[in-house]
């Protein structure tokens, strides 16, 4: 499968940015972001559930919530959405066939049906799907949805040359994905794979099965989109909305205004509510005025927010803890070694030298945003289970300590192996990036290693290392991974089979059949079944083949302005949930 | 009776008439105008005071390896235990870390601020010097034998200054690291040193031209005074009427030139290293420090404070001591 990797290099991790739309049942753990992880939950679906949402507490209306932020998305097109943060924002105007439902106190994620009736129906052989659609539904302007819309849209996905930042699920599974370019060619109305018998009915048909097509369906990819509006790149501007806000304005990387859909119709969505009279989007802030300004909630700051994490250097300014939006997100970060170019009994020695408190100090991270890991799996994830292999948990001097650089030495000259090199790229213009380095070449040196490390220019780095016959053997991307939605297949067979050398995926390019089987066997399970499978996988990985040192799990630390109330953490994503966000005093 | 040889001991002084005009005890004859400014120089208070803190400035750079050794501390020593779970220094300032620790990295703060005047004096004093011979002799050369010649360097300094220099700046260090061998064969610290050696020269390559019209212009109103003109008449060869002749006459705008310049080049290290475009880890420099800390001004005001200090009494500091030589030399503008 193809999966969007996290745009993560080293340690700087933009969060916003990182593309993954995983229901993940949370952990359930939104006070404990100290490094406090719960167990894993098995994941919810409510095929009945339906709407309207329940009301949240004392929530008022009116208003406008004035969203600042630093990160910009690059679109608001539903074919092209693929980043956290244009998923959050697209929840606003667009509803897909299905969505995600925060559950009770600890913001359990349920998939619900949204504009379809229920999860879609699976026929017979796994390879073909069929949606019931709610009838009588409007887009903002008044005009009926028409199941056609569904199709018309399914059909824009596959131009992918158009839209090239959207999801690409579709090219692999749907049918004839690999041969279908879209509905703008000669023969693009011609396509076999979505049929609608009657007005409220979607089919899809697929080429292999995909059994996570209904998670799949909550991408805003599959909202209605009505053939005679589309004005392709241009769409964005006057997008036909379907939830509770529309598009005023929309001046691409600067400002997006929204305002009230007047035919949204509540009754019929489980999820969206409609506080804030309207929303203004502003992108391109600089991150530590703006979260500052946030913090501070002067005047009409008190009415915004930003959904990065919080600026290590502004904690001192976080006068009320109620200000930061805390929570889990479905992310990895790793220490990436090419097994092809640096032997099993080598890594284990780097992953002894390691030196983790120093690196997370240096890189920035704090425990509120960067949670030690000792697995590869994320605690979001189900079929998560906590264990820790001896001395790998994410903590620890590492070789910083004399005892333990003397130890690695010796081991590194009973190998035969004294002076091994360590190869990396880092950004050459950014400081926290050679920080970095310059911290790893001292331990490592001190460890007894060779270190060649290259600066490469900030703007470049991700060609470099993305490559993966790159000439260095430490921190081949990706380097972190989020999953798109809650299962181990959005993992272990994507990272560690051999075949994602070949498709660029590869953390640690491992070339191993006889773990290729145990993945694939694991797979073919039930998903059921699969749950308690990848735990066993995951460990087997890390003793056995150790591909890469797990370094952190990800979580959501962002600031929220004093008058905004209901700001939880979608675990989903990562960043604050805005669709039941309300203002205190509007 | 015999046509003896002219008294020898007949001064100046003994004739009244002669052209000469009467001096005072206090300013005897024969002083040269450079003599006389550092004269006037001396007795400036502001000037000594300057002159002071730029050679404490100086002497901070020279011996920067010997006052870390007193501390006790390397500048590129990570001292990740001084620093709590969230980045901020635990400490202050104690016997071991005299201004306290980076936050984030825990390096010493003044190791990296000793080490951080390194930098700014040499790139200045390199560029400067640099700048001021360039200029110097393209200026003397175009005014003097005018012609083409002052034609193609006309050219060349409209041309040089017509450059922008930040892009100038940005790219060429890729160009001169791929000269090196490319950013593959290079250390981190061969990296930074190619920033180092590209800031210098792009600082000179563009501060020249500007001094070269200054005494171009000079140049061309004094080529047609009479002293020249005797020099040229019996025979003096070009570079001796160039540097014996004119040279000494231009001493004024050089000197003025070249002191106002150090700052300005300063200023100019320290800008690019703060846009990202100069000087890169591992060299420590007030620029780059200054950049990480605006961050941090609320949480740890002396990591910001340390650098800006720097830079602003050595700025300061030479550039009022340029004001005063210019004053020296050139009294009409005594305020």
């Amino acid at each position: 499968m193809q999966w969007k990797r996290i745009t993560a290099v080293a340690a700087t991790v933009m969060l916003a940015a990182v593309a993954c739309g995983s229901p993940s049942s949370n952990s359930g753990n939104n006070s404990g972001s100290q490094g406090d992880l719960g167990g894993a939950q098995e994941k919810a679906t409510d095929a009945t559930a339906k709407g309207p949402a329940a009301d949240v507490d004392g929530a008022k209306k009116g208003g406008t919530v004035t969203v600042l932020s630093d990160v910009t998305p690059d679109t608001f097109d539903p074919t092209n959405i693929y980043y956290t943060d244009g998923n959050q924002i697209g929840k606003l105007m667009y509803r897909a066939l299905t969505q995600y439902r925060l559950d009770g106190d600890k913001h359990k994620p349920v998939l619900v049906p949204d504009l379809a009736e229920d999860l879609g129906t699976k026929s017979a052989d796994g390879l073909s799907w069929t949606f019931k659609l709610k009838k009588n539904l409007k887009y903002m302007d008044g005009t009926p949805i028409k199941a056609a819309d569904f199709a018309y849209a399914i059909k824009r996905s596959f131009a992918h040359d158009l839209y090239d930042a959207g999801p690409t699920y579709q090219l692999q599974f749907f049918k004839d994905g690999d041969k279908y370019k879209g509905p703008y060619g000669p023969n693009g109305a011609n396509y076999s794979g979505v049929e609608t018998p009657d007005d409220s009915t979607l089919v899809i048909h697929l080429a292999k099965k995909f059994d996570d097509l209904p998670y799949y369906a909550a991408f805003p990819m599959f909202t209605p989109i009505p053939q005679a509006k589309d004005t392709q790149k241009n769409y964005e501007q006057r997008p036909m909305t379907t939830g509770p806000y529309k598009v005023d304005s929309y001046v691409p990387g600067t400002e997006l205004k929204l305002s009230k859909n007047p035919n949204w119709d509540p009754a019929t969505d489980p999820v969206r509510h409609q506080y804030p009279d309207a929303w203004d989007f502003k992108f391109a802030q600089d991150t530590i005025k703006a979260q500052r300004q946030v913090l501070a909630s002067s005047g009409p700051d008190a009415n915004s927010l930003n959904y990065s994490n919080l600026d290590v250097s502004l904690l001192p300014e976080v006068k009320d803890p109620s200000q930061l939006v805390k929570g889990d997100s479905p992310c990895t970060i790793t220490y990436t070694m090419d097994s092809r170019r640096i032997p099993l009994e080598v890594r284990r020695l780097i992953a002894k030298a390691y030196p983790y408190d120093s690196w997370r100090k240096v890189a920035g991270l704090t425990p509120a945003d960067a949670i030690p890991a000792s697995t590869i799996l994320p605690p979001a994830v189900p079929g998560f289970e906590k264990f820790e292999l001896p001395g790998m948990n994410g903590t620890g001097k590492g070789a910083e300590d004399d005892a333990v650089a003397q130890e690695v030495k010796s081991e590194l000259a009973k190998l035969g192996k004294s002076n091994f090199e360590l190869q990396w790229y880092f950004s050459i213009d950014d400081k926290i990036s050679t920080q970095v380095s310059q911290l790893r070449q001292q331990v490592f040196e001190k460890a007894g290693f060779k270190v060649k490390p290259i600066g490469v220019p900030k703007a470049k780095i991700r060609t470099f290392t993305g490559n993966q016959d790159a000439p260095v053997n430490i921190g081949k991307t990706p380097t972190g991974w989020c999953s798109d939605w809650p299962s181990g297949t959005s993992w272990f067979p994507v990272l560690f089979k051999s075949d994602a050398i070949a498709l660029g995926n590869s953390i640690g390019q491992l070339q191993d059949k006889a773990l290729d089987a145990k993945i694939d066997a694991v797979a073919d399970k039930d998903p059921n079944e699969q749950l308690k499978e990848w735990s066993k996988i995951d460990k087997d990985v890390l003793e056995n083949y150790l591909p890469a040192i797990p370094l952190y799990y990800s979580a959501t630390n962002s600031p929220i302005g004093k008058n905004i109330g209901h700001a939880i953490n979608d675990p989903t994503q990562g960043l604050p949930e805005f669709t039941s966000i309300y203002l205190k005093q509007p | 009776m015999t046509i003896g040889s002219p008294d020898s001991t007949v001064g100046i002084e003994d004739h009244p008439a002669s052209a000469e005009p009467v001096r005072t005890s206090a300013m005897p004859h024969g002083k040269s105008p450079s003599r006389i400014a550092f004269d006037r120089l001396r007795k400036d208070r502001i000037a000594l005071i300057c002159a002071c803190v730029v050679l404490f400035f100086v002497l901070i750079a020279v011996f920067a390896p010997v006052l870390a050794n007193i501390e006790g501390q390397d500048y590129n020593v990570f001292h990740t235990d001084l620093v709590d779970e969230y980045g901020f220094p635990t400490i202050v300032a104690n016997a071991q870390h005299w201004l306290g620790v980076e936050p984030k990295t825990g390096r010493d703060n003044f190791a990296r601020w000793v080490y951080g005047a390194r930098p700014s004096l040499i790139i200045a004093f390199l560029a400067t010097v640099f700048g001021t011979i360039v200029g110097v002799v393209m200026g003397l050369l175009a005014g003097f034998l005018g012609g083409w010649t002052d034609r193609v360097i006309s050219w060349i300094i409209d041309f040089v200054l017509s450059l922008p220099y930040l892009l100038f700046a940005i790219a060429l260090v890729p160009i001169v690291e791929s000269m090196r061998g490319g950013s593959f064969n290079l250390s981190p610290q061969d990296q930074a040193e190619i920033r180092f050696g590209v800031l210098i020269f792009v600082l000179s390559f563009f501060g020249w031209a500007g001094l070269a019209r200054i005494i171009r212009g000079e140049v061309l109103s004094l080529r047609e005074r009479e002293f020249v003109l005797a020099a040229k008449a019996i025979g003096v060869p070009t570079h001796r009427v160039l540097f014996k002749e004119l040279l000494p006459n231009l001493v004024a705008p050089i000197v003025i030139s070249a002191s106002l310049s150090l700052p300005a080049y300063v200023t100019a290290e320290a800008g690019l290293s703060f846009l990202g475009v100069g000087l890169v880890e591992p060299i420590p420099s007030w620029g780059q420090t200054i950049a990480v800390a605006t961050n941090w001004f609320k949480a740890d005001p002396l990591y910001l404070w340390l650098p800006v200090i720097g830079i602003t009494a050595l700025v300061l500091a030479l550039a009022l001591l340029g004001d005063a030589i210019r004053d020296a030399f050139d009294p009409k503008t005594r305020r």
